[in-house]
């Protein structure tokens, strides 16, 4: 093969530097800012780390990568490659996306960003989609193309333990801020393509997990062209509590036998803004 | 020998019915199944008729149409309760068969009676036999025989379908076990006997005083006042506030500041948003809620009413006031797709009810069922296209069904709540995307997941599934039936909830009213608590008389 493209994504699509290595796909770790320091999802912070700060009451605060980091990644990749896809997270959840476009104008078309407002398994969905593409002999803008033409299959169902850090953050939607009493709720959020939004919400978590696999059967059936294993990916993530998430799938497994689910910590920067104790299922479509 | 009335002996006739009824209205209260201190059939049943009775003896020289109209409308409109919603569709059906005609004889009778007995079995949604409804069929079905027998005297007609409806009424224990149980016969047939009672004394032409008067609706929250008359005001001012933050309010604050309004007083509500923080406390002394909260941020929309005076004032005023609005202050609300209604009782879940969303509150769910106008007069003031109403009671549900049926220009959507918990499960499942009919079906479907126990007291003896209660003791009744019955509060309380429990229940919450006191709700929940470790238990402050404890399971 002549022709290299590299798929490179950032950290949160959940891909850890480990697995980033066995799956050939290079991942920028996101930075963060706790007090005055600055960490780096998966390099200086671990998840363990960061739950019991941001449970401590510490303002974890997430940033874009600098363009340096981003700029001097993408430089050494293409010591070794020809071309770049970039996936970063939803441009719909932060500015990163509109950045790197920014900086990919001095690449000369080499770093193509795909903006397909994809996040966590759905965007690390992307990130292996992408790789598939490649080893196709795809070209970098073909690729983007691509994955923005399909950046609709896929959907998202969080569910929260609290509205406590979601309103805290204020990375939400005026629906989902309505969302407040003095009973204690589990809101269930969604994701499609472009914001976090209110869904529905629960008193229970049994509850809202029912509501979660009834929103994803429908999805799948209504939108994505069936629920069978040959044409949708599934998904579990979670923060903080992965018992309760393999539990989940479990229970998922029963709902919709002969799937393989893959299980996933969301990436930190969704988890400073819904805290510990969410779970989610999330869908994408498999491409041909 | 009479075989025909026309207009005016008619309206006389059903004066003295209403009046009739009117008089043995505490009576026919007593024959209520369950002893429970609410939801009366005879003040219900009173109420309604009085509604179309007021504007019947307003009328000079009536004419059958505009009398039949005002029997019809009059009382449709002031329908409450299941029994008083029946009794107006009884009018409705019975008036529409007479309208057009100038004089009645018994064919035109024995039709009427058919048509409400068809008019008011279809409103119902399952009609059970051994109610007022059987009582009604048994008046017709003798009305028809002695018509095609050609009976034309009117007198005997009456006095026949009389003794008939009141045989019927005899077996209506035998249809209905529950009755039988309680050694009583249906209050509702007792009500519709004694309206066909007063008006066969008018026809004939017994001497009965049918002076309407304006306020008859004062009896039943007197009654509800009286109760309350006995209790002591532990802590006099009402007081209210909103704390707009100047500084970070956290969940420990909160806690604090919590603990400080309960070493100060009770029936407190602190509900904190981003910016600003809303608060509620009982106290007797205001000024050291609001000098804590000034810590926090400067106040807005204080408001401090000394309820030791306003309950004076109530009961000397007991009741001049139909069901009273808690929310809607404002008279227009800005303009909504989608509105919600509740029927809420108590300023606890009054306060629930609006943090998730309902726009406006009919006050008066258990002592006070509303109407149907009180339906109409809050679906006017939501302005939305569509509205959802909760009735959270299960003898206002047909009330909430009739004020679906009066609406034209907006889509209603009766959700039938038959308690406060199904009302908070059916509104936390709303899904703005969805279209008002998935909705109403996913309500429908969750709230048969949520299990609701209530407790309050007996107002008289009686036995009802196979349980002995005396006057005086606390009952724990459930979706089914009495799940606990004792003269401890809590103890009730705790026994009513181990009977509802499975072990596919996983949270608890319990609402405490405003007869306890809360440190009594946090010692039942620490029990409750302890008997179940798996399950999450949340205590709330309710607010609502008459029921200590309102509990769901979930």
């Amino acid at each position: 093969m002549n022709h290299k493209v590299a798929v490179v994504t950032d950290s949160n699509s959940g891909i850890t530097q480990a697995e980033s290595k066995e799956l050939g796909i290079i991942v920028l770790p996101m930075p963060f800012m706790i007090g005055e320091d600055t960490f780096f999802e998966d390099i200086t912070l671990t998840q363990e780390d960061f739950y019991n700060k941001l449970e401590g009451g510490a303002d974890v605060v997430t940033s874009q990568p600098s363009p340096e980091a981003v700029m001097d990644l993408w430089k050494d990749t293409l010591k070794e490659y020809d071309e770049i896809v970039y996936i970063p997270m939803s441009s719909g959840l932060s500015g990163s996306c509109q950045s790197a476009m920014m900086l990919s104008e001095d690449f000369d078309q080499k770093v193509q960003v795909v903006n397909n407002q994809r996040i966590s398994v759905t965007q690390r969905q992307s990130a292996m989609d992408a790789k598939m593409l490649a080893e196709r002999d795809m070209s970098a803008v073909q690729i983007k193309e691509f994955l923005e033409n399909d950046k609709f299959n896929s959907s998202i169902y969080i569910m929260l333990d609290t509205l406590y850090y979601l309103k805290k953050g204020g990375r939400i939607t005026p629906a989902a801020a309505a969302i407040g009493t003095i009973l204690k709720l589990k809101p269930v959020l969604t994701i499609q393509g472009d914001k976090l939004d209110a869904f529905a919400k629960a008193r229970t978590a049994t509850q809202g997990k029912s509501i979660m696999i009834n929103a994803i059967r429908n999805d799948m059936e209504t939108r994505f062209g069936g629920a069978s294993a040959d044409n949708i990916w599934l998904q579990v993530a979670y923060t903080k509590d992965v018992d309760a998430a393999e539990q989940f799938a479990a229970e998922l497994l029963k709902e919709f036998p002969g799937f393989d689910i893959v299980i996933n910590p969301l990436s930190l920067s969704v988890a400073c803004h819904i805290g510990p104790g969410s779970l989610a299922v999330a869908c994408c479509k498999k491409i041909k | 020998m009479t075989n025909t009335i026309d207009a005016k002996i008619l309206a006389k006739m059903f004066l003295a019915g209403a009046k009739n009824l009117e008089s043995k209205k505490e009576w026919i209260n007593d024959l209520n199944v369950f002893p429970v201190p609410d939801g009366d059939t005879g003040t219900n049943m009173t109420l309604t008729i009085m509604s179309a009775a007021k504007d019947v003896a307003g009328m000079e020289d009536p004419d059958m149409a505009s009398l039949c109209k005002a029997i019809s409308s009059g009382s449709l409109r002031g329908a409450r309760g299941n029994s008083g919603v029946i009794l107006s569709q009884l009018f409705r059906g019975f008036t529409k068969s007479i309208r057009d005609k100038d004089e009645l004889n018994i064919p035109v009778f024995a039709d009427a009676f058919e048509k409400a007995v068809e008019t008011a079995y279809k409103a119902v949604m399952k009609p059970k036999e051994g109610t007022i409804l059987t009582v009604a069929k048994g008046a017709s079905t003798k009305a028809r025989e002695l018509s095609n027998d050609g009976c034309d005297d009117l007198a005997f007609f009456f006095d026949e379908i009389i003794k008939y409806a009141d045989e019927v009424l005899e077996q209506t224990p035998e249809m209905l076990p529950v009755l039988k149980q309680a050694g009583v016969v249906d209050s509702g047939g007792q009500g519709l006997m004694q309206v066909l009672k007063g008006a066969y004394d008018a026809f004939l032409g017994k001497e009965i005083d049918l002076t309407i008067s304006a306020d008859t609706h004062a009896s039943p929250v007197k009654a509800n006042v009286d109760v309350q008359a006995d209790m002591e005001i532990k802590f006099g001012y009402c007081t209210e506030f909103i704390i707009m933050l100047s500084r970070n309010f956290n969940i420990k604050n909160e806690m604090d500041f919590k603990e400080y309004l309960e070493s100060i007083g009770d029936s407190i509500v602190v509900v904190a948003d981003d910016d600003v923080v809303k608060v509620h406390v009982h106290t007797n002394d205001p000024g050291l809620a609001i000098q804590k909260a000034l810590k926090y941020g400067a106040l807005s929309n204080l408001k401090i009413d000394n309820m030791r005076l306003e309950h004076q004032e109530k009961l000397f005023k007991a009741g001049l006031e139909p069901a009273k609005e808690a929310s809607a202050k404002e008279a227009v609300m800005p303009h909504k797709e989608v509105g919600f209604i509740a029927v809420s009782v108590g300023e606890g879940i009054n306060e629930i009810f609006k943090g998730l969303g309902i726009d406006y509150i009919i006050e008066g769910g258990q002592t006070m069922n509303p109407s149907t106008e009180d339906m109409l007069n809050a679906i006017e003031k939501v302005n939305a296209d569509t509205v959802f109403i909760l009735p959270n009671n299960k003898n206002i549900i047909l009330a909430a069904n009739q004020a679906q049926m009066m609406v034209e220009d907006k889509k209603i959507v009766v959700v039938p709540t038959k308690t406060v918990p199904q009302g908070i499960t059916a509104v936390i499942n709303y899904v703005p995307d969805m279209s008002a009919e998935e909705n109403a079906e996913t309500m429908k479907q969750e709230i048969g997941n949520v299990k609701t126990g209530q407790v309050t007291y007996a107002v008289r003896d009686t036995v009802i599934d196979d349980k002995e209660i005396k006057q005086g003791d606390y009952m724990g009744i459930g979706d089914e039936g009495i799940l606990s019955v004792g003269s401890d509060v809590s103890d009730v309380t705790y026994q009513m909830v181990q009977e509802m429990m499975n072990e596919d229940l996983e949270l608890i919450s319990i609402y405490y009213g405003s007869d306890v006191t809360e440190e009594a709700a946090k010692q039942l929940k620490e029990r409750i608590v302890e008997a179940f470790p798996s399950c999450d238990i949340e205590l709330q402050y309710g607010g609502q008389p008459i029921y200590y404890y309102i509990i769901s399971a979930e």
